[in-house]
């Protein structure tokens, strides 16, 4: 397995290069111009030239373009164009902590209420109780996210106003001591996780019923049975195991999802998050930015399978890698 | 099951605990006022910072040399120093002791201005504020390396006509307390002083950093000023706080102890929490929004400023393609024909946009000129009715027939068009519909077409649309020479192609007027030569409406800006806190 590992790890390396390069030149493609913002009346028409000049835009591409690579080789992504010239590694390194804790209480939540749900609907196959849910993941699941977290503020935040409408914390919470401000940050953070976990939840309560649909048909189950266990044993330990596998799969291609934030959710929380870096920078068209943002989801996805492909042949000793 | 409800129970439990208004006594609202914005600040630095907030910011930590008020009743500024005042009006409330300079001298040719400054002003960390510090400031606001989006004031200094400014004379600090700035022509006095209130920057506290990471410095971040307020912290993207500064003259410590700028990107977001009191201001309310913010749990107060901000439909007045392949200048085979765009400006239902969307927070248009700049408004102008009828009879004068489409034709060519507009505005997209029923309804063919901004504008840039919507935000300086000159190739915003050799001559008369009023009688001919020849159909003028929460006293809103006298404003104390 170790040699399979590698291999994947030496077949990434020039394809995330190739992902960049393609980038690199795809976006310098696109209409639009990173000084476009100090084309206005009352700016002198040198200032655009000027700026172009200090982001070296004004060297032929293929120029422009072994200098960028000479940098990335030395770990230099260089600095932003669109936030005031920080070194895009820290503009990253600000928005991850905030992107990734939101990201990874939605994925416990995801997970927990998704499988409970799957396994409940299953094993209670055609009651009411499985109709109900399975009809209720599917609203969800079919519910835009934005529309729902507006909806979740209208509701919870102006209507009946028991959680905040934006923001990491209140006013003046530096002051609440630090279990208070922790506190006041978890507050902060019930409604967006909750938008984002109902509807993943609902995606992976659909997949867990499906596959524990397929294993209580499964003769070990009905052995099981017949041996005499609880259903409890026979539910918990024989079927439900086998029927995470697929399951854990899509833990692996979660990862990307993790680091790359949730957009919307970012913007109408006003959380500055990967999302909304990596969307302001396409809008700005910041390119060293951009370059960075898809080098680490570039990265993600390709760990992610790998760690998918991997995590398969760890619980499942059928598969040999 | 039990699980879920105890999380329900305990975040309910949370949610109760933390939020605000309840009998808990004062809280830190109470002395914070919250300002939420789209963006962020991005340098608060004023020779390179250029969001927004930065603007905002700027006034509140920096000194000036003089102050500025928007009068009202003429649309003229007004520029105060401690001593002297370029005009009488202007509003009462603003007071010229926050000035640096205590006067200043304009020579007789208009071309040397001296100003005298006070000797008892001081940075945040007590060394005093110089006349040194700027000339420091100016020379980097005149560095190519620095870039400063501010260089264009710096035009008409000594040496600026050859193409650098020759600071040894244009900017020279005889003392402490005397500056004298320099220009290479006569300048109108209202100008002179406009252009050399850029604000200054400590020069001890700047003066090792080098041009060419002036861009990247840390001191962008942690500024050094001197005005009634200064940095407390800031969170980028999240939040920047202010507090008032106990030790600023200039002219005081702010009144309200804290203030607090929240990035907040999503509008119905911002309104929510408007309504809830969780922010105090909210800019840019749409007026389809009025209603529920007067009936919100928290009172909210709607208030606007001047009209600064107008919309239009652009039409390329000259045949591009044949322009941008061979350089020569034919009209355009649509929209060539000042009378053919009069029509379409008669064929559209202005008044109904604005019923439908601005109501009463919309004025219409008929040149650029703003309502609000009284002394050179031509109040005399009449706009085009919407008159649909008379519009087709005015087309079929220019030839134009109804082909068997229905749709109108000349020579062959159908009267048909794509109609640009950069996506995200709401106001234009509605407008645009309307704009489209009303030219089939005498049938002319308007396809609508969304573009993402970025390519919107470069296309727009370029030359490369026939027709579109877009909007201007204009200065309280007139100068339209960019977006009306002839000489395309230096007219960097005329997208039409418009050309006018008179107009042209106009804005070059008004200009050489060393007084404003003087040159209002050239103004008057400009709106009425823009009235006539309808080179785009100016629309509406847009009132700009802010949401403001009633806790907050003592605001004025002008033209100028809304944190126009931020540093007087007050807070009423909430309900709970004890007399």
């Amino acid at each position: 397995m170790l040699t399979y590992i590698f291999k994947r790890l030496l077949i990434a390396v020039p394809l995330i290069f190739g992902v960049l390069t393609l980038t690199f030149f795809i976006i310098r493609l696109a209409p639009g111009d990173p000084a476009a913002f100090f084309i206005q009346p009352g700016i002198s028409p040198n200032v655009a030239m000027q700026i172009r000049e200090q982001y070296g835009l004004n060297d032929p591409l293929l120029v422009q373009y072994l200098k960028w690579l000479m940098n990335v080789l030395q770990g230099d992504f260089g600095r932003s164009f669109s936030r005031a010239q920080q070194p895009v590694i820290e503009v990253i390194a600000s928005a991850l902590p905030i992107t990734v804790t939101i990201a990874v209480l939605t994925l416990i939540a995801n997970f927990v209420f998704g499988i409970i749900i799957g396994v409940v609907s299953a094993v209670r196959q055609n009651s009411f109780l499985d109709r109900f849910m399975t009809v209720g993941a599917l609203f969800f699941y079919s519910m835009p996210e934005f529309w729902f977290a507006l909806m979740m503020i209208i509701l919870f935040a102006l209507k009946i106003p028991i959680f905040p409408a934006s923001g990491l914390n209140e006013i003046g919470a530096e002051g609440f001591g630090p279990f208070g401000f922790a506190m006041d940050r978890l507050w902060h953070l019930v409604l967006p996780v909750t938008v984002l976990s109902i509807n993943g939840a609902a995606g992976i309560a659909r997949y867990v019923r499906g596959s524990m649909l397929e294993v209580i048909r499964q003769d070990y189950i009905r052995t099981a049975r017949a041996k005499g266990l609880p259903e409890r044993v026979v539910i918990m330990r024989h079927a439900l195991r086998n029927a995470l596998l697929p399951v854990i799969t899509l833990m692996g291609s979660s990862l990307p999802f993790i680091f790359s934030g949730a957009l919307f959710i970012e913007v109408i929380f006003a959380f500055p998050g990967m999302g909304r870096v990596t969307v302001e920078a396409i809008f700005a068209r910041d390119y060293p930015l951009i370059i960075a943002n898809t080098f680490i989801s570039g990265t993600l996805i390709i760990f992610g399978n790998l760690l998918a492909d991997v995590l398969y042949a760890v619980v499942d000793p059928r598969i040999k890698l | 099951m039990r699980l879920v409800a105890f999380f329900f129970l305990l975040l309910c439990v949370m949610g109760c605990g933390g939020g605000r208004g309840g009998s808990s006594g004062p809280s830190a609202m109470d002395s914070t006022l919250v300002i939420t914005s789209l963006g962020d600040a991005d340098y608060l630095n004023p020779v390179i910072g250029a969001t927004v907030t930065s603007s905002n910011i700027f006034g509140l930590i920096y000194p000036s040399l003089l102050q500025s008020s928007f009068d009202t009743s003429t649309g003229l500024l007004n520029y105060m120093a401690l001593e002297k005042q370029l005009r009488r009006g202007g509003t009462e409330l603003k007071k010229p002791e926050a000035a640096l300079a205590r006067s200043w001298t304009f020579s007789p040719d208009h071309k040397t201005l001296t100003y005298h400054l006070r000797s008892d002003a001081f940075w945040d960390d007590g060394v005093p504020i110089v006349a040194g510090d700027f000339r420091f400031s100016y020379m980097l606001y005149g560095n190519p390396r620095i870039a400063s989006p501010r260089q264009q004031y710096l035009a008409e200094l000594v040496g600026a006509e050859k193409g650098a400014v020759d600071f040894s004379r244009a900017v020279t600090a005889q003392n402490d307390t005397t500056l004298v700035f320099r220009f290479h022509k006569p300048v109108p006095e209202y100008l002179a002083l406009f252009h050399t209130s850029l604000t200054p920057l400590p020069e001890h506290f700047w003066k090792d950093v080098k041009p060419e990471e002036f861009r990247q410095s840390s001191l962008n971040q942690n500024p050094l000023g001197a005005g009634p307020y200064r940095l407390k912290s800031w969170k980028q993207q999240q939040e920047l706080l202010l507090e008032s500064s106990a030790s600023a003259n200039l002219p005081k410590p702010g009144n309200i102890p804290i203030i607090s700028f929240r990035v907040v990107p999503d509008y119905t977001v911002r309104l929510a929490q408007l309504q809830t009191g969780a922010v105090d201001v909210v800019e840019n309310i749409k007026p389809q929004d009025f209603e529920g913010l007067r009936s919100a749990a928290v009172p909210v107060e709607i208030k606007t400023v001047g009209l600064r901000v107008y919309d239009y439909v652009g039409w390329s007045n000259i045949d591009r393609e044949e322009y941008l392949k061979n350089g020569r200048i034919t009209p355009h085979p649509l929209f060539g024909s000042a009378k053919v765009r009069r029509a379409l400006t008669m064929a559209i239902d202005r008044q109904s946009i604005m019923d439908g969307y601005l109501k009463e927070y919309g004025e219409l248009a008929d040149s650029d000129i703003s309502p609000s700049l009284k002394w050179a408004y031509n109040s005399s102008i009449v706009p085009y009715a919407f008159n649909a009828r008379k519009a087709s009879e005015m087309l079929r004068d220019e030839g134009w027939v109804p082909g068997p489409d229905g749709i109108l034709q000349k020579a062959g060519r159908r009267f048909s068009f794509s109609l640009y507009t950069n996506a995200g505005n709401e106001r234009r997209n509605y407008a645009s519909v309307i704009i489209q029923q009303n030219l089939r309804a005498i049938g002319i063919e308007c396809r609508l077409e969304v573009q993402e901004s970025n390519v919107f504008f470069e296309n727009l840039q370029s030359r490369r649309l026939d027709a579109w919507m877009a909007g201007w935000s204009i200065g309280l300086e007139i100068d339209p020479m960019d977006v009306w000159g002839s000489d395309l190739e230096t007219s960097r915003f005329n997208f039409t192609g418009y050309r006018n050799p008179r107009l042209d001559q106009l804005c070059l008369l008004a200009k050489e007027k060393m007084d404003p009023l003087q040159a209002r009688p050239y103004w008057l001919e400009y709106q009425e030569m823009l009235h006539r020849d309808q080179p785009v159909t100016f629309l509406y003028w847009i009132r700009e409406t802010q949401g403001f929460s009633t806790r907050i006293q003592g605001e004025e809103l002008n033209i100028s800006g809304v944190f126009y006298n931020i540093d007087d404003w007050t807070l009423r104390p909430s309900a709970t806190l004890a007399p």
